[in-house]
């Protein structure tokens, strides 16, 4: 789930990513004509939240979430494009007519911090840039 | 239901039916009457029953989350009873679904002559020659009345989930969530004589042998041990008496054995005869005799092994029943605690500096076998009486079924302790000061002036002190309360040897504001109080039992009471060991016979007293302390906690700086309006809590000492934090919620997200 925000309103997608080795960036694409690319182009605070509920249905004390905040910036054609293109379709590869698309845009989102909960309320909080 | 499998059985009809829908007690008792055995009359609600009312009340998330705030594996058995007393009360709430419980009185109305019913678990792998959770599962008995039944249901359902069940499940490497459990109903058999008999010896010693054991009442009165029961060991093949031992029935002035030759023939052949049908050599339980004779029940005999002990009775242990808990009320509060309290004062009266060191040794040895029958007592009696406070949790919740299940709590407002009288005292001096401006800077700059010599430094403050007008009043007062409630030990210090880390916290009460006031507790409505809940339970349990509710009542505040001031009177009586063997230590040291930072705890006791008496004089070896391990703490760089969950021990929410204490060092240290964050409050050091805003602990308990205090008091109190102590740093602001258990760290900012 891609959280943005504008005009004072938060907004939620769900979005297809996929991470740096390192874990400092993210990336997801989006068609130029939605809601949340507009909302990007005005404020580039994001969160990201991932969760596994999928694997436990039944017991909320396994399910596992993180969000990630940090910031998300468009990227133009060029090495770094095609990099992270090439990390999107990987992971996701029924998407890549969508990721080649002229009218998507591919974003990285540079990751502020990460926020990691288990146990229902149990968080955890991880920042990159500190090392590890 | 597609296993063609409904939600009743009867019991006729049991004998072919999988044991995974009807238990092991149930597929017993339906071959055996299916043999032509008489068993009573009843009916098997099957395992299908049981899930249906988990599904139906949601409860399988709810057993989720009680046993998923931290690994099974890691909980403390406090907290695993925490936990089932949330989900035994969960369990009540939930009305069993009309289809299941219309389907059950139709059972039982088809028994309609039945006037009372036994009510009993008969879970699938329930007992084996490996396991027994024999005792481990409830059951009622002389149940009457359908509501009466359908509740007894739930509650026997409810302990497949209680303390003592998960706790042997988690030593046998049991999925608790696996477990199922069916129910069986069966009507009460008024028929004497009773008892069990075994078709080898359970030790497994003597397999040539059988043991039989009979009570002349109910067969109940000899499996609670509320009866003691004639005895007879014969030997297999023949039947010849070997042993025969008469039962204790102290208002019985006959000595005739209660069962008669026939008797014991009939009941060596019945389990001849159960063992070949059921395969294995049985543990019946029966009643009766002649054409009256009746099987209760059938299950393999599970062998004690010698070496490893039986471990189930120690969870058995974990419920004393009201005779033994009325038991040890009287010998605890009527002869031990009197016992503990008048040995601490006597060794506290000795002046052991005039002694010469033989005497010295004499007084250490002394003191520390004293200290160690204490420690052994208060595992054997102490403990055990402890559960007093439990029993009346799970009585006023099973009669009362409040939202809240610990709203009982409250009942336990207002107990005389020992540590609240000192308490009392603390704040008492802290109002002097209060009162008196002079007194209050004079004492502020005396115990900040630091001395690299302890003694020195406090005769120093007291100079100061006596100095001023009312002074000599103020430190008299003052030196009673070290002498009369402070000389304890906390860890391997005595606190008596600390006065100014005490003064320090008498002027934190004084200059807090409104610290020391007793606050209603969060969360409690404002017309509760105790005798408004104790109203509360003797209404729900009506007249015939109120006197019950009363015995239930008294235990569970004498228990209540006593779990605390156990701890500080041994505290005393530890205090006084450390006091002889800090004079020890230092003739020793005076002597160069021991290093100068070697650090005397009571284990060195033994040692200290040798080496005093040993006029050779050679240098002092002591045995290492022991330190408690705690599992270690495994962080990733760059990690830090945002959200700490623990059991919400006490109602409230508060946010305050951290401040952590480790050692007695710490405690002089502590602020008013902090968060008191240590590893585990002991009654000896409860005098900092009406300081603090909130409490941390690392171990875990709704009923533990930090958490009974902190209700007292109105503090919110989070515990069973893991690495509490490691992962909250002095000075971090923290916000504890004590309604759920979880601690936030750090104020909720975004202050790393806005910097570009």
């Amino acid at each position: 789930m891609l959280c943005t925000q504008g005009q004072r309103q938060p907004y939620g997608s769900v979005v297809a990513f996929a991470l740096s080795r390192d874990l400092r960036a993210a990336a997801f694409a989006t068609p130029m004509t939605t809601r949340k690319y507009r909302l990007l182009s005005e404020c580039a605070r994001v969160a990201l939240v991932i969760d596994n509920r999928g694997k436990h249905p039944n017991d909320m004390m396994k399910v596992e979430a993180i969000t990630a905040t940090g910031r998300a910036g468009q990227l133009q054609p060029g090495p770094e494009f095609d990099h992270w293109a090439g990390l999107l379709m990987a992971r996701h590869p029924y998407l890549k007519s969508f990721v080649r698309a002229p009218s998507t845009a591919l974003f990285r989102i540079d990751i502020v911090r990460y926020l990691y909960v288990t146990r229902f309320q149990e968080v955890r909080q991880w920042v990159p840039e500190s090392g590890g | 239901m597609g296993s063609g499998i409904g939600w009743v059985i009867p019991l006729e009809n049991g004998a072919d039916c999988d044991e995974r829908y009807i238990g092991g007690k149930a597929a017993k008792l339906a071959q055996l009457a299916h043999a032509g055995y008489r068993v009573p009359n009843g009916f098997c609600v099957t395992t299908l029953a049981y899930e249906r009312f988990l599904e139906v009340g949601n409860l399988a998330n709810t057993i989720r989350i009680e046993l998923g705030r931290k690994p099974l594996e890691s909980m403390r058995w406090e907290e695993i009873w925490d936990a089932a007393l949330r989900i035994r009360l969960a369990f009540l709430a939930v009305p069993i679904p009309l289809d299941v419980s219309q389907t059950i009185e139709a059972a039982l109305e088809k028994l309609s002559r039945v006037r009372a019913w036994a009510v009993r678990s008969s879970a699938p792998g329930e007992d084996s020659a490996n396991r027994s959770f024999a005792g481990l599962h409830e059951s009622r008995v002389g149940v009457v009345g359908n509501e009466a039944v359908l509740d007894a249901i739930r509650v026997v359902w409810a302990s497949l989930w209680s303390d003592a069940a998960l706790l042997y499940r988690r030593e046998l490497s049991l999925d608790p969530t696996r477990s199922r459990m069916a129910v069986v109903i069966q009507e009460m058999i008024d028929e004497q004589p009773s008892g069990v008999a075994f078709g080898r010896d359970p030790r497994g010693t003597q397999r040539n042998q059988v043991i039989v054991e009979a009570v002349p009442g109910l067969c109940g009165d000899l499996v609670d041990g509320m009866v003691d029961p004639d005895r007879w060991i014969l030997e297999r093949s023949s039947g010849e008496i070997l042993e025969w031992r008469a039962g204790d029935r102290p208002n019985d002035q006959t000595r005739d054995p209660i069962l008669e030759i026939d008797d014991l023939n009939t009941l060596l052949q019945t389990l001849r005869n159960v063992e070949t049908l059921l395969g294995w050599p049985p543990d019946v339980e029966w009643t009766g005799r002649a054409e009256r004779f009746t099987l209760l029940q059938a299950r393999p005999i599970t062998t004690v092994d010698q070496e490893s002990g039986d471990t189930r009775s120690w969870y058995l242990s974990l419920r004393p029943g009201e005779r033994r808990l009325s038991s040890l009320a009287e010998q605890v509060a009527q002869e031990l605690i009197p016992q503990l309290e008048g040995e601490g004062e006597r060794f506290a009266a000795e002046a052991l500096d005039s002694y010469d060191d033989k005497g010295l040794a004499a007084a250490i040895e002394e003191r520390y076998t004293a200290v160690q029958k204490w420690r052994q007592i208060y595992l054997d009696e102490f403990i055990p009486f402890a559960h007093g406070v439990r029993h009346l949790g799970i009585y006023y919740n099973d009669a009362v079924r409040p939202e809240d299940p610990y709203e009982f709590v409250g009942l336990l407002k207002g107990q005389r302790m020992v540590a609240s009288q000192r308490n009392q005292a603390l704040v008492t001096l802290a109002h002097q000061l209060r009162e008196d401006d002079a007194l209050k800077d004079t004492v502020r700059q005396a115990v900040h002036i630091g001395n690299s010599d302890p003694a020195k430094g406090w005769q120093e403050v007291r100079a100061k002190i006596r100095a001023l007008p009312r002074g000599e009043e103020f430190l008299r007062e003052f030196e009673d309360l070290l002498r009369g409630h402070m000389d304890v030990a906390y860890g391997s210090d005595r606190l008596a040897d600390r006065p100014e880390s005490i003064l320090k916290t008498v002027l934190e009460m004084a200059q807090a504001a409104n610290r020391a006031r007793q606050r209603p507790l969060d969360g409690v409505p404002a017309d509760t109080d105790a005798k408004a809940l104790e109203q509360r339970l003797f209404d729900a349990v009506g007249e015939d039992r109120r006197e019950e509710a009363t015995d239930a009542l008294t235990i569970g505040r004498l228990s209540w009471r006593l779990r605390d001031d156990d701890n500080v009177l041994i505290g005393r009586l530890e205090s006084q060991v450390l006091r002889a063997l800090d004079l020890g230590a230092n003739r020793l040291r005076a002597a160069g016979r021991l290093h100068a930072g070697a650090k005397v705890g009571i284990a060195a006791g033994p040692a200290v007293a040798e080496a005093l008496k040993d006029v050779r004089g050679g240098p002092v070896i002591l045995p290492a302390e022991l330190e408690t391990k705690h599992p270690s703490l495994t962080i990733t760089a760059g990690e830090t906690p945002r959200q700490l969950i623990g059991q919400p021990a006490a109602p409230g929410l508060a946010t305050g700086r951290v401040r952590s204490v480790r050692s007695t060092e710490d405690l002089g240290h502590f602020h008013a309006g902090e968060v008191l964050v240590c590893d585990a409050i002991q009654p000896t050091m409860t005098h900092l809590v009406p300081l603090a805003s909130a409490i941390v602990e690392r171990r875990g308990g709704m009923l533990i000492h930090g958490a009974i205090i902190a209700r007292e008091l109105g503090i919110p109190c989070v515990n069973g934090v893991p690495n509490a102590v490691d992962l909250l740093h002095d000075g971090e602001l923290v916000t504890v919620d004590g309604h759920l258990g979880i601690v936030t760290v750090g104020p909720p900012e975004f202050d790393l997200e806005g910097v570009t």
